[in-house]
C-alpha cells in the first residue's frame, strides 16, 4: 500500500514518520515513534487504555488513523513528567495505589489530565464522568478516584498546570 | 493491634508499590511492547462456525502476498505431531483443527507475515470449505440420546467429561425421606470471561545458533507453561525460558495455554525469527479461557423449626469443547464441595457432571476462585429459599444452622476441616453495624408499593491462601 509521510509534534518533539494510510494511530505512536507507555486493550474505542491528547482533547488513538493526526500535536503518558518532576496526578496515582497491573494507568492518567485541565476543582461525580471512558479490572475505580482528588488537591496547592 | 514503629514499617503501614514509578511514566514493559530485530507477526485465521468438518483449506493465495512468510495448519502441525497439545485438566486440546473444528472461533491456521497488517490481510485470504455440523451448545442436551458426539477423538463415544461426589449419598438421602420440610433450588451460574484488559500474546524467540527457546509471555503460570513447551515441542526444559513481563491482568485468563502461543513457537522454529502474536479483543474474548457455567440444583432437608439436616448438591458443568480447566486442585471439580459454607449440616451429598459443548474452553478459576464462588452462591441462596419457605427472617435462619463457635476445628459432611470460627458472634455485629433491625422496618414500609431487598452473603473461601469466612450484607434500594 503507497506510504505517505506525516508530521506530528509528540511530547514537545518533531516526528515525521512514512506511513501507510490505514496504519492506526495507536500503532504509529507505540511502534514508528517507539512510545509504548500507550497502551491496546480493546480496538474498538471501549476501554480507554489507548487515550492521548490531540490538539489538547482526549482521543482514542486506537480507532483513529495516524494520517488524521498529521499536523497535529500529540500528548501521552510519557509527556506528563515535567523537568524530571513527576505530575501531580503520578503522584496521587501512586500515593493513593490507583493502580495494580498498570495497563489501565496511561489512559486513566491522560483522561484525569484532561479533566482536571476543564476543571482543576472536581466533585466525585466530575471525576466518575471525566474516567467513564476508561475501563479498569483491577481497582475498583475507588483508588483512581482518590488518586485524582490527590492530585486536584495538590495542584491547588501549588498552583500546577 | 500490633503495629510495628514507622522505622522498622511492615506490619500496619501502609507500603508503596516497587512498579507504579514505571507503570505511572508509561515505561511498563508488557509483551506486546517486546520489540526483538527481525521480528514477524502471526496471525490466527479461526473458524466462523461452532461445529464444522474441515473439508479443504487453500493457503495459495494467502502465501501469494508478499511479505507473507508461512501458512501454518493443522495438517502441517500434525506431521510434527503437534496438532493436540494436553491441557492442564488432564484432556488435550487441538493447536490448529484438523478433520473439524469444536467452537467458533476456534484456531484453524496461523499466519506468519513481516507486518502485523499484512498478517491480518493474509488471514483474510486463507479459503477454508467447511461442512457444518449439528451445533450443541445446551449442555443439559450434551447426554441425550441422539446428541451430536463432539469428540471423535476419543475413545469414549460421548459428551461427557468426568462424574465426580463427594459425601454420603445413602445417609442424605434418609435424612431427606425422614425431614418434614423440603425446598429445592435450581441455579445457574452463568459463563462469565474474566477479560484482562490487555489480550493474551507471545513474542517466541527461538535462538538456532544455541537451540535455546525464549517465549515472553502473557502467563500466570509461566512453570507450567514452560512443561507443557517441553512435552509439545520435545525440546528440553532447561533449553526453555519463559518471561512473564510485566502483565496487564489475567484474573485466571493467563493460566491455560494457549494455541496462539505454541503456534508462535512453531513460527519462530520454523523461520527461525521472532515471532510475536498478540490477540485482539475480540479473539480473547471469543477463543479463550471461560469461567463459571455451572447448572446447579441444590435441596436442602430440614425440620420445622429451620434447623438443617442434609444438603444435596447437584451440578451440571459446561467445559466446551476441550477440558482446558485451570485450577490447582486434584477434584474436577476444584473446591466446590465447600458448598455446604458456613452450616452445620449433619449430612451432605454432592455430584458434579463435567460435558462438552460447542463452546471455548471453559472452566478456569476466575478470580482464584476455583469453583468457591459457585458454591458460597449456592448455599446463600437455597438458605434463603428455606427461609422463605419457612417464613423466617434471613438472618435467624442462618444464625440457627451456623457451625457452632465449640464445634471447631469442625469436619464438614464434604470432606473440609474448618480450624476455627465463630460466625454466630460475627454476624451479630455485622448486624448491629448496619442497623439490621431498622432496614428490617424500613423494608416493610418500603415493600408498601415498592420492591426492596437486602441480601446475606456468608463465604466460606477456601482460596489460595486458604480458607477463611467473611460476611456481606447488601442492599438493593428501590428495584
Amino acid at each position: 500500500m503507497a506510504k505517505q509521510t506525516i508530521k506530528v509534534k509528540i511530547n514537545g518533539r518533531e516526528r515525521e514518520a512514512s506511513v501507510e494510510p490505514r496504519l492506526l494511530l495507536v500503532h504509529l505512536i507505540r511502534e514508528s515513534l517507539g512510545q509504548t507507555g500507550t497502551h491496546i486493550g480493546c480496538d474498538t474505542s471501549n476501554c480507554g487504555a489507548c487515550t492521548v491528547m490531540l490538539n489538547g482533547k482526549t482521543i482514542k488513538s486506537c480507532t483513529m488513523f495516524a494520517v488524521q493526526a498529521d499536523g497535529g500535536e500529540l500528548m501521552t503518558v510519557e509527556g506528563l513528567i515535567q523537568n524530571g518532576q513527576w505530575h501531580p496526578l503520578q503522584e496521587g496515582f501512586k500515593e493513593e495505589h490507583g493502580l495494580q497491573c498498570g495497563f489501565c494507568t496511561p489512559g486513566m492518567l491522560m483522561s484525569s489530565y484532561a479533566l482536571l485541565q476543564k476543571n482543576p476543582n472536581p466533585t466525585e461525580e466530575d471525576i466518575r464522568w471525566g474516567i467513564s471512558g476508561n475501563l479498569c479490572r483491577c481497582t475498583g475505580y475507588q483508588n483512581i478516584v482518590k488518586a485524582v482528588q490527590f492530585a486536584a488537591k495538590k495542584m491547588a496547592q501549588g498552583g500546577t498546570k | 493491634m500490633f503495629k510495628t514503629t514507622p522505622e522498622v514499617g511492615g506490619m500496619g503501614h501502609s507500603v508503596k508499590r516497587k512498579e507504579d514509578s514505571r507503570f505511572i511514566q508509561g515505561r511498563g514493559n508488557y509483551v506486546d511492547d517486546v520489540n526483538l530485530p527481525r521480528m514477524v507477526f502471526g496471525h490466527m485465521v479461526r473458524s466462523p462456525y461452532a461445529h464444522a468438518r474441515l473439508k479443504k483449506i487453500d493457503i495459495s493465495k494467502a502465501m501469494a502476498l508478499p511479505g507473507v512468510l508461512a501458512v501454518i495448519t493443522g495438517e502441517d502441525l500434525a506431521k510434527a505431531g503437534l496438532a493436540w497439545m494436553p491441557t492442564l485438566s488432564g484432556d488435550k486440546q487441538m493447536v490448529l483443527a484438523t478433520g473439524k473444528v469444536l467452537f467458533q472461533a476456534q484456531e484453524v491456521a496461523f499466519v506468519v507475515a513481516e507486518d502485523r497488517y499484512v498478517a491480518a490481510d493474509a488471514a483474510e485470504l486463507v479459503e477454508v470449505d467447511y461442512e457444518e455440523l449439528p451445533v450443541l451448545v445446551d449442555p443439559k442436551k450434551a447426554m441425550d440420546k441422539g446428541a451430536p458426539l463432539l469428540r471423535e477423538d476419543r475413545e469414549q463415544k460421548d459428551n461427557h467429561i468426568f462424574h465426580w461426589e463427594v459425601g454420603d449419598k445413602q445417609g442424605t438421602e434418609k435424612a431427606f425421606a425422614a425431614a418434614p420440610v423440603k425446598v429445592s433450588l435450581d441455579a445457574f451460574f452463568q459463563r462469565c470471561h474474566p477479560a484482562p484488559l490487555e489480550t493474551c500474546g507471545c513474542v517466541a524467540d527461538y535462538n538456532t545458533a544455541t537451540s535455546k527457546l525464549t517465549v515472553y509471555l502473557t502467563s500466570q503460570a509461566p512453570h507450567a507453561h514452560r512443561t507443557l513447551f517441553s512435552l509439545v515441542g520435545n525440546i528440553p526444559e532447561q533449553n526453555i525460558r519463559i518471561i512473564s513481563p510485566d502483565i496487564g491482568g489475567g484474573f485466571g485468563n493467563k493460566v491455560p495455554i494457549y494455541p496462539g502461543y505454541v503456534c508462535a513457537v512453531v513460527a519462530s522454529l520454523t523461520t527461525g525469527l521472532p515471532v510475536k502474536w498478540i490477540e485482539t479483543r475480540s479473539e480473547n474474548l471469543m477463543s479463550t479461557g471461560f469461567a463459571r457455567d455451572y447448572h446447579m440444583t441444590a435441596e436442602v432437608a430440614a425440620n420445622k423449626d429451620g434447623k438443617m439436616t442434609a444438603l444435596r448438591v447437584k451440578t451440571l458443568a459446561d467445559h466446551g469443547a476441550f477440558n482446558a480447566a485451570a485450577q490447582p486442585t486434584k477434584f474436577p471439580a476444584g473446591l466446590f464441595s465447600i458448598c455446604s459454607g458456613s452450616y452445620d449440616l449433619p449430612t451432605a451429598f454432592c455430584e458434579v457432571d463435567g460435558v462438552y459443548t460447542n463452546k471455548a474452553p471453559g472452566g478456569i478459576a476466575y478470580r482464584c476462585s476455583f469453583r468457591v464462588t459457585e458454591a458460597a452462591y449456592l448455599i446463600e441462596r437455597v438458605v434463603d429459599v428455606l427461609a422463605d419457605e419457612l417464613k423466617m427472617d434471613a438472618a435467624e435462619i442462618r444464625e440457627k444452622n451456623f457451625i457452632p463457635a465449640n464445634a471447631f476445628p469442625y469436619k464438614s459432611p464434604l470432606g473440609w476441616e474448618y480450624d476455627s470460627g465463630n460466625y454466630q458472634d460475627n454476624l451479630k455485629v455485622a448486624l448491629d453495624k448496619i442497623g439490621y433491625k431498622d432496614l428490617l422496618k424500613e423494608q416493610a414500609e418500603k415493600r408498601k408499593g415498592r420492591v426492596h431487598g437486602h441480601w446475606h452473603l456468608h463465604v466460606h473461601g477456601n482460596r489460595g491462601r486458604g480458607p477463611g469466612a467473611y460476611l456481606r450484607h447488601c442492599r438493593h434500594q428501590d428495584v
